[in-house]
Formats: C-alpha cells, sequence, structure tokens
C-alpha cells in the first residue's frame, strides 16, 4: 500500500534524526568530560540529556508503532486463524491509538502552562520549558496520528480480506 | 483492588494488545473505579517527568554502544574468540552471555542497558552456532539482571536513598551475591546441558595455540571494558557519562577493525531507536500506572494486610519475599521499589533485620522480577534484539534462572553473612 | 471529609516524624473522625520534583507539599524564600521563612492556585568534601555539585565550578573525584554513608535551608466551612510546623555531631569528618556575593517588583538589600 510504504519512509527520517540526537548527547557529554578535566565545565549536561530523552522517545513511539517493535504478548492470538489473529491486530492497535491520543490530549497543557508562565528550568541554563515540551509534545502528537493512520490502514486490508498484508503492516514484532 | 489490577492485566494482555498501552489503560481504570480524584489531569505531567530523565540516557547509550559492535563486526569476533575458550564447557557460548553480561554489569547500573548490550551484541551469533534459542535468550535475559546487583547499581541507589543507608555499603554488599548468581546461573547451564546435550549447540575443541590467538580477538571487547569501567573508577565520569564514553571507544574499535562507514552508523542510530521506543512505551506506562495506585492507596492496602497477619519474624519476611514474587510478575521494578519500601523496611528493621541485607534481598527479588512475565522488561529487551521467534521462548529460556535466583534469595537468607561480609559485619 | 495527601519525601524525618502522624493521627482525632486523609508521598507516586504543586493547583489531590525550590520553574520569585548564607541558625531561618510568608501566599494563590498551610524546614544543605578545605575560599576551583539555580551561581561567583551530577550518583562520584564537593542535609548525608566519601564537613546553608510549603488546592479550600478551616490552621501551626521548627536547630548539631564526632551524637556511631567553620571574613564574603551578583541576576528573573517587596520583608530580617533599579 502506498500509505503504508510512506509512513515507514517517513518514520525512517524521524528515527535517524532522533538516533542523531542520541549521537549528539552523547558527544556533548564526552565534551564536558573532557572539558572538565580542563577545569572547565559547560553545565547543564544531564539537563540536556533528559531533554533529548524526552523527545527521542516520544519521536520515537511513532517509529516503533509502524516498524511493529512494541512489545506484544501472542499467547492467545498466535492460537488463532488469519481472520481472528489480524482482529486482534486491530483490537490491539485500536486501544493504542485510544491512549495515544489521551496521552496527548493530557500533554497538552503541561506545554500550554509553560508558555503560559514563561517557565524556565530551575538550573543554570534556565532553559525555556516550552522548547523541549514542544518537541515532546510533537512526538507525542505524531504517533497518535501514526496509531490512526495504522488502524485505518490495518481496517482496509481487514474489510478487503487481505490478511497476510494486515499481519505484515499490523502484527506483532516479527512473527513468523 | 490488587486483584482487580492483575485481572485486568491478564485479561487485556491475553488480547494482545501492547504491553505499554495495557498499563495505561490499568492506570485510566484505577483512576476512574479506585480513585476519589481526578488523577488523569496529571496523566501529562507525569509523562513529561517519566520521560524527562538524565538517568535514562544509559538506556539508548548503552544500546547504541551494542549496535555499534555487532554492526561494526566486533562482536562477531569477540564470540568466535570466545567460543574458543568456552565451547569446551556444556552449554557453549551461553556461558559466554553471561560472562559478558557480569561484565558489563560492572560498568552499568541498569539491567535494561545490561541485557540490551549483550543481546545485541550476542543474538546473532544463536542461530548461526546452532543453539536453542530458549536457553540461549534465557541467559542473556537473566544475566542482564546482574546489572543492578553488581555495582554500580540505580536500584540500590534508589534503595539507599529511601531508606537512609548507606549506598557504598549497600554497593559492597552487592558484589558478592552478584558473582555468586552469575556462577550459579553457568552452574545450572551446565546441568541442563549434560541432561540435554541438544540445548547448548555444537560443542567444539579447540587446541591451545588457536585459543592463544583467539585472545587478540578479545582485545577490542577489553579495551572497552577498560575504558568504561576506567572512566568510572579513575574518576573521570559518572556511571551515566560513562555510557557516552563507552559510545565513542566503540566507534574507535570499531573503526579499528575497518567496520564503520555511513550505512552503518545509519542502521545503528535507527535500532537504537527502535529499541529505546519499545522499552519507555513499557516505563512510561508503568510509571503511570505506579502513580494511579500509589494515590489510590495500594500503600495502606499493603500497610494493612501485613499488620493483619501478626506472624513472627521469619514468616513475615518469608510473606514479605512472596508478595515482591507476586508483585514483581506485574509491577516494572523501580516502580514496585518505591511504592514497597517505605512499608516493607520499617517492619522489616522493627523485626531486627539488617538494611543493607534487606536492600540485597530484595535486588534480588527485583532481578527476578525483570525477567518474570508478564511485565518483565528485560524479556522484551532480548526479544526486541532477536527479532525472531516469539516471547515465550525467551520467558521459558528464563526459568533455570529464576530457580537460581530462588535458592540465591533462601541462602541469603539463611547465611546473611553473603551479603554483609565484605563490609566486615 | 476525605483529603488526599500528598507528603515530602517519604524517607526523611520530617515526614516520618511530623506529616505522617499529623496528618494520619492528630488532624483525624481532632476532627472527631469528620475528616479521614489519604496520605502517599511524592516519591511514592513518581511525581517530578516540580510537578507536586503543578497537580495540586488542578486538584488532582488536595494537599501536597514539598520543598518550594523544587516549584520555582513556574515562579522565579519563589526562590525568594530560600537564599542561601544569609540564615545560619534555625531561629533565624524561621524569622526568614516568618518575613516571606505574605510573599509565599500571594505566590500560591496565583501560581498554584492553592492556600498556604504551613512551612516547615528541611535540615540545612551543607558542604561535604572529599578536599583538603579550610573555608569558603577554597571552594575557588575546586568541582562542586549544588542544586537549584541560586546555589549554582553563588558557587560560580565564588569560582568554583557547578557540576551537574544527579543526586544518586553523587556518592560514586565524591568517591572518586569526579566532584570534590556536594551539597546535602546534613542529616541524610549522615544516614546515607557520605561520611564514607568525603573528608571535610563546611556546616554552613550553601544550598539554603530548603523550607517544605504544605499547600491546599484552592477550591478545595474555599469549600471547607470556616470552623474546619481553622481547625486545619490551628492544628498544623501547633502540631506540625512549631513542633519541626523547634527540633531544627537541635537535630542540626546533633548531626554535626554525627559526622564530626565532635559533641553528643544521638543517631548512632559517631564519624571523624574534619569540622570546617566559616570565619566572619567568608560570610562578608558571602553577602558581598549575594548583594553585587547573585540576587540581582534573581530580581531580572523575578521583577523588580518581587525583589523590592523582598528587600521589604526578608532583606530587612536577614540584613541583605537586593540592589533595585
Ligand atoms: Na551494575
Ligand atoms: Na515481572
Amino acid at each position: 500500500m502506498a500509505l503504508l510504504a510512506t509512513l515507514r519512509r517517513l518514520n525512517r527520517v524521524v528515527a535517524l534524526v532522533a538516533g542523531g540526537a542520541v549521537l549528539l548527547c552523547a558527544l556533548f557529554i564526552l565534551v564536558e568530560i573532557v572539558l572538565r578535566q580542563l577545569g572547565h565545565s559547560l553545565g547543564g549536561s544531564d539537563e540536556i540529556s533528559g531533554y533529548v530523552m524526552a523527545g527521542v522517545t516520544t519521536w520515537g513511539f511513532g517509529f516503533a508503532l509502524v516498524d511493529r517493535a512494541h512489545v506484544r504478548i501472542d499467547v492467545v492470538r498466535g492460537r488463532l486463524p488469519a481472520p481472528g489473529r489480524v482482529l486482534f491486530d486491530l483490537l490491539a492497535l485500536v486501544a493504542l491509538s485510544a491512549v495515544a491520543v489521551l496521552v496527548a490530549f493530557r500533554a497538552w497543557p503541561v506545554l500550554a502552562r509553560s508558555i503560559a508562565n514563561a517557565s524556565r528550568a530551575n538550573t543554570v541554563l534556565e532553559t525555556p520549558l516550552w522548547i523541549p515540551q514542544a518537541i515532546w509534545f510533537g512526538g507525542l502528537v505524531w504517533f497518535a496520528v501514526m496509531g490512526c493512520l495504522l488502524a485505518v490502514v490495518g481496517a482496509g486490508l481487514f474489510l478487503s480480506s487481505q490478511f497476510a498484508e494486515a499481519e505484515a503492516a499490523i502484527g506483532p514484532p516479527h512473527e513468523g | 483492588m490488587i486483584t482487580a489490577v492483575a485481572a485486568g492485566l491478564i485479561g487485556l494482555l491475553a488480547l494482545s494488545i501492547p504491553v505499554g498501552v495495557v498499563l495505561f489503560l490499568l492506570g485510566v481504570g484505577v483512576s476512574e473505579f479506585y480513585s476519589a480524584f481526578p488523577l488523569l489531569r496529571g496523566l501529562g505531567q507525569m509523562v513529561w517527568s517519566a520521560m524527562n530523565s538524565a538517568t535514562l540516557i544509559a538506556i539508548p547509550l548503552f544500546v547504541l554502544l551494542g549496535e555499534i559492535l555487532v554492526r561494526g563486526g566486533v562482536a562477531a569476533r569477540t564470540y568466535s574468540a570466545l567460543d574458543r575458550w568456552v565451547s569446551w564447557l556444556p552449554g557453549g557460548l551461553v556461558h559466554a552471555n553471561i560472562a559478558t553480561a557480569t561484565m558489563f554489569s560492572a560498568t552499568s547500573g541498569s539491567s535494561v542497558a545490561t541485557a540490551a548490550t549483550v543481546a545485541t551484541v550476542a543474538m546473532p551469533q544463536a542461530e548461526r552456532l546452532g543453539y536453542d534459542p530458549r536457553l540461549f535468550s534465557g541467559a542473556i535475559a537473566a544475566g542482564g539482571t546482574l546489572g543492578i546487583m553488581i555495582p554500580p547499581s540505580i536500584n540500590l541507589i534508589v534503595y539507599g536513598f529511601l531508606t537512609e543507608t548507606s549506598i557504598p555499603q549497600l554497593f559492597l554488599a552487592g558484589l558478592v551475591p552478584g558473582l555468586l548468581l552469575a556462577v550459579g546461573f553457568s552452574a545450572v547451564t551446565v546441568l541442563l546441558c549434560l541432561w540435554r546435550p541438544a540445548l547448548g549447540g555444537e560443542r567444539r575443541s579447540y587446541g591451545g595455540a588457536e585459543r592463544l590467538r583467539a585472545l587478540v580477538e578479545l582485545l577490542p571487547i577489553i579495551l572497552l571494558f577498560t575504558a568504561v569501567v576506567g572512566s568510572i573508577y579513575a574518576g573521570i565520569a559518572t556511571p551515566t557519562e560513562a555510557a557516552a564514553v563507552g559510545v565513542a571507544a566503540a566507534f574507535l574499535i570499531a573503526g579499528a577493525f575497518g567496520g564503520v562507514d555511513l550505512a552503518m552508523i545509519r542502521e545503528a542510530l535507527v535500532g537504537t531507536i527502535r529499541i529505546t521506543a519499545m522499552i519507555m512505551l513499557v516505563v512510561t506506562g508503568a510509571a503511570f500506572l505506579n502513580f494511579t495506585l500509589a494515590a489510590a492507596g495500594l500503600g495502606n492496602e499493603l500497610r494493612a494486610f501485613m499488620t493483619g497477619l501478626g506472624l513472627e519474624p521469619l514468616s513475615t519476611l518469608l510473606v514479605i519475599v512472596a508478595i515482591y514474587i507476586v508483585l514483581g510478575f506485574f509491577i516494572e521494578t523501580l516502580s514496585l521499589m518505591v511504592v514497597t519500601i517505605p512499608i516493607m523496611v520499617p517492619i522489616i528493621v522493627e523485626l531486627g533485620y539488617d538494611k543493607v541485607w534487606f536492600g540485597i534481598l530484595m535486588i534480588v527479588l527485583v532481578e527476578m522480577a525483570l525477567i518474570t512475565p508478564p511485565v518483565g522488561l528485560n524479556l522484551y529487551v532480548v526479544q526486541g534484539a532477536r527479532r525472531s521467534g516469539s516471547l515465550r521462548e525467551v520467558m521459558v529460556g528464563c526459568i533455570p534462572y529464576v530457580l537460581v535466583m530462588l535458592v540465591m534469595v533462601a541462602a541469603l537468607v539463611a547465611v546473611p553473612d553473603l551479603a554483609l561480609v565484605l563490609n566486615g559485619r | 471529609e476525605e483529603l488526599s495527601v500528598v507528603g515530602s519525601w517519604s524517607g526523611l524525618p520530617l515526614h516520618k516524624q511530623y506529616e505522617a502522624p499529623y496528618w494520619t493521627e492528630t488532624l483525624p482525632d481532632a476532627s472527631g473522625g469528620d475528616i479521614t486523609v489519604q496520605l502517599t508521598t511524592h516519591d511514592q507516586m513518581g511525581l517530578g520534583l516540580g510537578d507536586v504543586f503543578t497537580l495540586l493547583g488542578q486538584g488532582v489531590y488536595d494537599v501536597g507539599m514539598t520543598v518550594a525550590d523544587y516549584a520555582v520553574a513556574d515562579a522565579p520569585e519563589l526562590e525568594g524564600l530560600d537564599v542561601p548564607l544569609v540564615a545560619l541558625t534555625a531561629d533565624k531561618a524561621k524569622a526568614m521563612v516568618d518575613a516571606a510568608r505574605p510573599m509565599v501566599e500571594d505566590i500560591f494563590h496565583d501560581r498554584f492556585n492553592s492556600e498556604v498551610l504551613a512551612i516547615a524546614p528541611y535540615p540545612p544543605q551543607v558542604v561535604f568534601c572529599n578536599a583538603d578545605i579550610s573555608g569558603l575560599d577554597d571552594l575557588a576551583g575546586k568541582k562542586i555539585r549544588g542544586s537549584g539555580r541560586m546555589t549554582t551561581k553563588f558557587l560560580e561567583a565564588l569560582g568554583a565550578e557547578g557540576i551537574n551530577v544527579s543526586f544518586s550518583e553523587v556518592p560514586g562520584a565524591l568517591q572518586r573525584g569526579v566532584i570534590d564537593c556536594a551539597v546535602t542535609g546534613a542529616g541524610s548525608g549522615y544516614s546515607a554513608g557520605w561520611w564514607e566519601v568525603s573528608t571535610h564537613l563546611l556546616p554552613i546553608p550553601l544550598g539554603g535551608w530548603d523550607s517544605v510549603v504544605t499547600a491546599m488546592n484552592l477550591d478545595k479550600w474555599n469549600s471547607l466551612s470556616s470552623e474546619t478551616q481553622s481547625l486545619i490552621k490551628d492544628t498544623i501551626k501547633a502540631d506540625f510546623e512549631d513542633p519541626a521548627w523547634a527540633s531544627a536547630q537541635g537535630a542540626l548539631d546533633n548531626d554535626i555531631a554525627c559526622l564530626t564526632g565532635d559533641g553528643e551524637c544521638a543517631s548512632g556511631e559517631a564519624r571523624s569528618m574534619t569540622l570546617v567553620e566559616a570565619t566572619p571574613e567568608d560570610m562578608a564574603k558571602a553577602r558581598e556575593i549575594l548583594e553585587s551578583e547573585v540576587l540581582p541576576a534573581w530580581a531580572e528573573r523575578a521583577g523588580a517588583e518581587w525583589a523590592t517587596r523582598w528587600n521589604d520583608t526578608v532583606g530587612k530580617t536577614v540584613g541583605v538589600t537586593v540592589p533595585v533599579n
């Protein structure tokens, strides 16, 4: 399916950018270690690490979803015939999308509050909190959108009885 | 409430809803049915706090380190070298998994990161050399749990902080039980493979000269180990920062072996994000569930239960151990510790037990929780790294190692000195 | 009336000795059973340090308690409650908090939609060094882990290097020389074994007194009858706030004795850290740095209005003035 292929391509870019952020964060920590040995300090490497972790996590959620990497327990599902398995997959995806939408919905006030209060971290960097929180919130929205789009793709495949294709799109991680 | 949550957990997991999502759903359920307060309003703040954590950055960093070693070809060389040395033992490379996990435990404060590293390094070898996937992956999941027993350990730090126990003493106390567990894991592997030789893959023997040559191939992993541990013990880096040192060292080492190019780096980064996101969905869901459980009075329920029993010291201790085993099936480990420590430790101290000793006992139980289904982060991490077969296989593979941990629990109760000897008590 | 209460760190004496008994026994008894309490703590809930009052304002629970300094991301003016090194004794710290109280009440009304019930002290945040120091001046050039913006800025003005190490990694970092010094409460340092990884103790409140604010969601507060309101305010003062302050100086003296072996230690075995006294010159220098660098920077963050108000209240009490332009 064209939509699915597009989602995969997009999310691979997302994963690469997120991975790059992890790499940069490692570099930042290294610079901090070296400078400390020389008697200087940038300060704030742990604060930055926390922000990187939050951003990488939420944007990674969507990628892991499209890549079918989120953990599922297939004890019952694995014993069903193909249509039943796909129904389970759809149910799982609907539950996931509902949670993703709920979390994104509840995350907005956190960002809104930081913007309204012009909140700054209680650190020397005085990071305006809306910046890392906006990246974090964006990832949550992306995750919710991915969940809903995948549910549509999966439902389409199910209704047209393309069970093998459906499992390849929304089944558990690299099962059989 | 505990019963309802457990039933809900099993039911939703059986529907094959993603584990992290199930934990969120249960949190919503607890909030709606067991709490008079609008806990859902705190969901966003809770999720932000759980993710915005400098300590957790060690997870992607150690995963990335492992990815580089695997994709840079270092892992394959290391394993074939270790194969020369340990394949005479019944179980062969399974022992290498345990040994590597033990080594990484001395560099990593997190069990999940340890398991992820060893899994990415070791998993590709299992199929190639014909090992039983269950035992092979179970050994990695179980070996990875040593990450929080052998110092440094995030969980011991949390215990020390919450109970006002000396963290250096706790670290010292974890060393002997940690090494004993590693030996125990190896021993049970030998026994299993003597009983069912097919579990252990092909046993091969090598000449002395070949073994000595193989030592050269071990050099990269030893260098890496030295860089990570060395930077911690030389006072250059904190345990979290050492993960970044490890990433840099892994790049240099893989580069020296000619295995670094742009395509490889891209794959390593993408793989890192895949595993990190998978772990973090579970961790975040667990944090939210824990938030609702604490607010709905899980602490009070446990306290009422314990005082209602009115048992003598040893029986009370055994009940506590049993509670940890049961809760450990369902609750993520750090949440399990922060919820129960304020209730259990005062009881333990009142009964006359040592706080340092109980900390170590709790860590063994928490290690067990990491590899018992349905909620066991190390199981998921190992499954995520192998990307074939089912999670069930990893769970089955862990059973022998869970038994070793149970023996360790019994040993600690019978001989408290196992934990206290290095502290001179 | 059922109250959902989220307490401060469950492992620390303030919670165990004062908070927990007050909310689970004293208040329910005093109300003749009308008030029942569901008590947990923010660490048990896994709440981020900065979240306690935010969620309180949103009505996720009724009563929240935590260190005011944790909440300054949302309210920089709150930093003025907890300025390092201006209050050396518990009496002085109490006077400072009393002077600041009307300010704190306004901040909590406006920023966190909540009513301040009490302000109690954590032990002062003192300096543990794994390095040979003989006074405040020797901290220059040292790698020091402080927490909070004001403390870190003070350290930097002193010529020290503020190093970011997460709290959990401090003992290991001290032991291996990643950092030379770190700041925490004397009692926590004693019971968590920091004396094993450091040699010198500088018992001045470099990190301030870490005042713990207890506050109730404002909607909840307004829904209570005036009898219930005064019952809570009266009992929390008599049975929580006052006893906590009364024991603060004694606890500090005891903790220092336990760490240095100099005096009577009631908590257990006495240790032998070297006690470093801060000289009057040290304190004069500290005050100079506060007035010339640290407090002006705060006045910029918080706004001149708050700085002026601070000068008229807290500043008068402790004899420090923030230049306001
Ligand atoms: Na470790
Ligand atoms: Na488990």
